[in-house]
């Protein structure tokens, strides 16, 4: 298997206050917890960015761990298992609420977020594809016209 | 392997700045792997490669001192760092767990 690297973002040094915030708003029920949880940003030795959910004291190891590589965000646990990945951080974030409050989380919320990924997909590949089809029909009618 | 400063939140606050000892060993564990890949001349991406990973990040998680490398996964680090496994292992755990290498070897670091 080959490692996936991507053309990194121009403007990223640091993570953005957009993305932060989505991260932390997505996050703040496991940080307020109250438990000694925390989060810190880090770099990898290719200056990919990298923020990290820790768990609760004394350990304070890496529960979550959200990557930015070029324009893909990259949600692994603390065991480096892939958990999902996707261009949209809101997205992202989404998951990772999801993955540290599995046990809490109702059916009802488990069917919400698979909707929204389902929806984000149709977006992203679909409906590209549907508007081509449309420009493609359009180009097409009406010379097929002339021939009816 | 970096770390970038601590970045403010959006909400101004800081991340914590007690580290406890724990993590202070993991960071420790983390610049060891980090020497022992350098010494083997592998970059994190050759790295993940050997071992299989769909992204490097999760060795950039580790040497960073945020993660373990998982005991299931030691013997294949091992051999792509060109180290033996049970001494790599033996090693890890003086950071990773110290009270069970004392209590098994006899001596902390």
């Amino acid at each position: 298997m080959s490692v996936l690297t991507f053309e990194r973002k121009q403007d990223g040094e640091l993570w953005s206050e957009t993305e932060l915030h989505t991260l932390l708003t997505a996050l703040n029920a496991a940080l307020g917890s109250g438990d000694g949880r925390g989060w810190e940003t880090g770099m990898t030795e290719k200056g990919d960015l990298q923020f990290y959910l820790l768990g609760p004291l004394p350990d304070q190891a890496c529960q979550l761990c959200v990557s930015r590589i070029g324009r893909r965000y990259i949600l692994e646990d603390g065991a480096g298992r892939l958990l999902f990945e996707h261009q949209s951080l809101p997205l992202v974030a989404l998951h990772a609420k999801a993955a540290v409050s599995s046990r809490r989380w109702s059916l009802v919320a488990r069917i919400a977020l698979l909707w929204c990924t389902v929806r984000h997909t149709i977006h992203d590949k679909v409906e590209p594809l549907l508007i081509e089809s449309e420009e493609i029909f359009l180009h097409l009618a009406p010379k097929l016209a002339v021939f009816a | 392997m970096k770390r970038a400063k601590p970045q403010e939140g959006p909400d101004g606050t800081l991340q914590r700045t007690a580290v406890p000892e724990a993590r202070q060993l993991r960071k420790q564990a983390g610049d060891w792997l980090k020497q022992r890949r350098a010494d083997a001349g592998l970059s994190q991406v050759a790295l993940a490669e050997r071992l299989g990973m769909k992204y490097y990040t999760f060795i950039s998680q580790v040497e960073n001192g945020f993660s373990r490398v998982p005991t299931e996964a030691m013997e294949a680090w091992a051999i792509q760092l060109g180290l033996e496994p049970s001494e790599f292992a033996k090693h890890l755990l003086l950071y990773y767990e110290p009270e069970l290498y004392r209590l098994l070897f006899g001596k902390k670091k």
